[in-house]
């Protein structure tokens, strides 16, 4: 208790994180994305705070959270969840959104994002309809995009690292690590940005070498991992759009050791690169 | 034909024993496969010895061997499938195994573990007296597929069972209780008996109502899921166990319990005494890598595998209460331990680590566990990304009558007992 009050009085900045059904929609270890999302901030004197957005949540929690997470699922829960969005609470979300909330939207949840599931029997299960994109099972018989996936993130605001050699002008992005599992494919619509570029492995279709969807500050993707321990660079841009969105200023972050991340997503990029 | 498979079989387990390149649990069940497709059926259709299945996420091995040393203890032949061999191939291969050179299986029981993908394959071959289901938890969800899944293709499995089989199901766990409920077979519940708390771990699957799908309340919870379940909007509930206690353990941990439970409910089935039982329990030797105590360099290694949030949770809950000082974590992402290692954020590491002296980790992916710990607590470990090294370093510093506890993964556990005994296994 000590320490929370000394926090409170000395921490100049704090943030809520809205962490979107905990219970219905986790699967593959997506807590870890919250975990770290929480801890860089304590770790940099930034009090966070977790709010849990469970059924029948109130849609006016939309106004007080900074940063929205919500993870993957099974089919039955994801039904559940589906049931919850209302015409307002949908309607609630897409507003928060549109007005720059940063988020993070992992395999089922950025799939529900879109404007529909087909599943393998044909059957179309409708999405939220926020981001346009489409996603179909091509059936039973297909195989899951399943394994160790390397990306290439082009995100507006994540700095990448330039240096000139002689006339040319060299551009390194980033370059992030995870796991992907998952039966449907993902069409983005013309519009819609990819989160990145396929290095290694499938991303939403295992076809156009695209992985995922950006839109505005919100962030949906198929890497599990969890996706943001081995890619911190990831959680940090999330938690400076918070910051910046909340406090209405750039407000620079500091850097961590994350000696340990580099050396997990390291031993990932050697495995990929030996196939 | 089959006779020809069984002695060709036999001499493939005969060559790869002594090449040292494992017991020849798959190979000759594999090989009589491709040959034979009705190979197992061919084989067991005439028996004269009872089968027993044993599936589930966690405890087969240890269920399995339980049921076989009370079996023994009491006079019957028993032979089993190698643990971790449980594939249909690794059924196969220890029916040529355990085959005389006439073809003959002269045994009274044959207990076979069986991995959840195989238990419905494995169903329409074989006529099981014993079905065992223990509990299905999240575990390699690159390999299995979700709970949901499983659960699924097993209710269709037991639908046509014929009518002798005998189920012997966990009352505790939801999804493996509603099994019992639409058979026709004659069904027998286990259970833990519990009181107090009925707050979740994080690692928690099957919460919800297998028949209404309804979000299930617990008067009491065991651990994960597990515990005194009921259904507030349909009603369904957690049928009246026949065995939640028993009088004597010989493993400590909660999780030992449930196994323990389903062994001795099997016998008693059998007709085996619980006085019976419980004097042949004091002669059960731990499975490998299953509690298992190994000397090495002079000291006490104890070896828990740790697969998957559940067993990892129950792992760390009985060391911390064995007093645990010094602890080695193993992480591989093989086929085995499943490729994607997002689930070791699902364990509860937070605020179990107040009592130890020193947390090392190995294993391929073991920058993936130090960092997971460094973000529970700032747990700070030492990293040796060899294991001979790992394990050598860790016992050495051990104090005389310490103990070091090894929480590995499947094929991280194999490798470690290659380098404490110095033999494969598998």
């Amino acid at each position: 208790m000590k320490s929370k009050n000394y926090t409170l009085t000395t921490m100049p900045y704090s943030l809520t994180i809205g962490w979107l059904y905990p219970e219905l929609m986790s699967t593959y270890g997506d807590r870890g994305n919250i975990i770290v999302l929480e801890k860089r901030c304590e770790w940099r004197g930034i009090s966070a705070q977790v709010v849990n957005l469970d059924k029948g949540f109130n849609v006016k929690l939309f106004n007080d959270v900074d940063i929205l997470f919500m993870g993957g699922a099974q089919d039955l829960q994801q039904k559940i969840v589906s049931d919850d969005f209302s015409k307002e609470k949908t309607k609630a979300f897409k507003k928060v959104m549109d007005w720059g909330l940063p988020g993070l939207y992992i395999c089922g949840a950025y799939q529900f994002l879109g404007k529909y599931y087909k599943e393998a029997n044909g059957n179309v299960i409708p999405g939220l309809g926020i981001l346009d994109l489409r996603t179909e099972h091509p059936g039973e018989e297909s195989e899951r995009l399943i394994g160790n996936i390397v990306v290439e993130v082009d995100l507006v605001g994540l700095t990448p690292t330039t240096y000139e050699v002689e006339e040319r002008k060299i551009e390194e992005k980033h370059i992030i690590v995870g796991f992907e599992n998952h039966g449907g494919k993902t069409y983005l619509g013309e519009n819609l940005k990819p989160f990145g570029q396929v290095m290694k492995g499938f991303g939403n279709n295992g076809k156009d070498k695209t992985e995922g969807a950006v839109y505005k500050n919100s962030i949906g993707t198929y890497l599990h991992g969890p996706i943001l321990p081995k890619n911190p660079e990831i959680a940090d841009w999330l938690i400076e759009k918070a910051l910046e969105r909340k406090y209405k200023k750039k407000i620079k972050l500091k850097k961590l050791d994350d000696f340990l991340s580099q050396k997990a997503k390291k031993v990932v990029l050697q495995k990929m690169s030996s196939y | 034909m089959n006779l020809l498979l069984i002695f060709s079989g036999k001499i493939v387990i005969f060559i790869s024993k002594i090449l040292n390149l494992g017991n020849g649990s798959t190979w000759p069940g594999h090989i009589a496969f491709n040959i034979n497709k009705k190979f197992l059926k061919d084989t067991l259709e005439k028996r004269k010895f009872k089968i027993i299945l044993v599936a589930g996420t966690n405890g087969k091995t240890t269920t399995g061997k339980l049921i076989q040393t009370i079996l023994e203890e009491n006079g019957k032949r028993v032979f089993q499938n190698d643990s971790g061999a449980n594939l249909v191939n690794g059924v196969a291969s220890s029916i040529i195994k355990n085959s005389n050179v006439f073809g003959k299986l002269n045994y009274d029981f044959a207990i076979f573990e069986v991995d959840e993908n195989t238990v419905p394959i494995l169903l329409q071959s074989i006529s099981a007296d014993f079905v065992v289901c223990l509990n299905l938890f999240r575990d390699q969800l690159d390999r299995y597929g979700e709970v949901n899944i499983i659960s699924e293709k097993w209710k269709r499995a037991f639908s046509k069972l014929p009518k002798k089989t005998k189920l012997i199901l966990n009352a505790d766990d939801p999804q493996i209780a509603y099994l019992g409920e639409k058979a026709r077979n004659k069904t027998l519940y286990f259970g833990v008996k519990t009181s107090g708390h009925n707050t979740f771990e994080h690692a928690s699957d099957s919460t919800y109502c297998p028949r209404c799908t309804e979000k299930l309340d617990y008067k009491n919870i065991t651990f994960s899921h597990l515990g005194n379940w009921f259904c507030p909007k349909c009603l369904l509930k957690r049928p009246v166990p026949d065995m939640e206690a028993f009088n004597f353990y010989p493993l400590p941990g909660l999780y030992n319990k449930y196994n323990i439970h389903a062994a001795v409910l099997t016998s008693d089935s059998l007709g085996i005494s619980n006085e019976k039982i419980k004097k042949s329990l004091k002669n059960f030797h731990p499975a490998f890598g299953r509690q298992e105590v190994i000397k090495f360099n002079n000291k006490s290694i104890q070896i828990f595998l740790s697969k998957n949030p559940a067993s990892f949770n129950q792992s760390l809950a009985t060391i911390n209460k064995l007093r645990a000082k010094h602890l080695l974590i193993l992480l591989n992402d093989r086929i085995p331990d499943g490729r994607d290692v997002s689930w070791i954020w699902d364990v509860d590491f937070e605020n179990n680590f107040k009592n130890f002296k020193s947390i090392s980790v190995s294993g391929d992916r073991i920058y993936d566990m130090a960092l997971r710990l460094k973000y529970a607590d700032n747990i700070r470990v030492k990293t040796y990304e060899d294991l001979r090294e790992s394990v050598e370093k860790s016992t050495k510093a051990l104090k005389q009558n310490e103990t070091l506890y090894v929480l590995p993964t499947y094929s991280a556990m194999l490798d470690l007992r290659k380098i404490l005994i110095g033999k494969s296994i598998l």
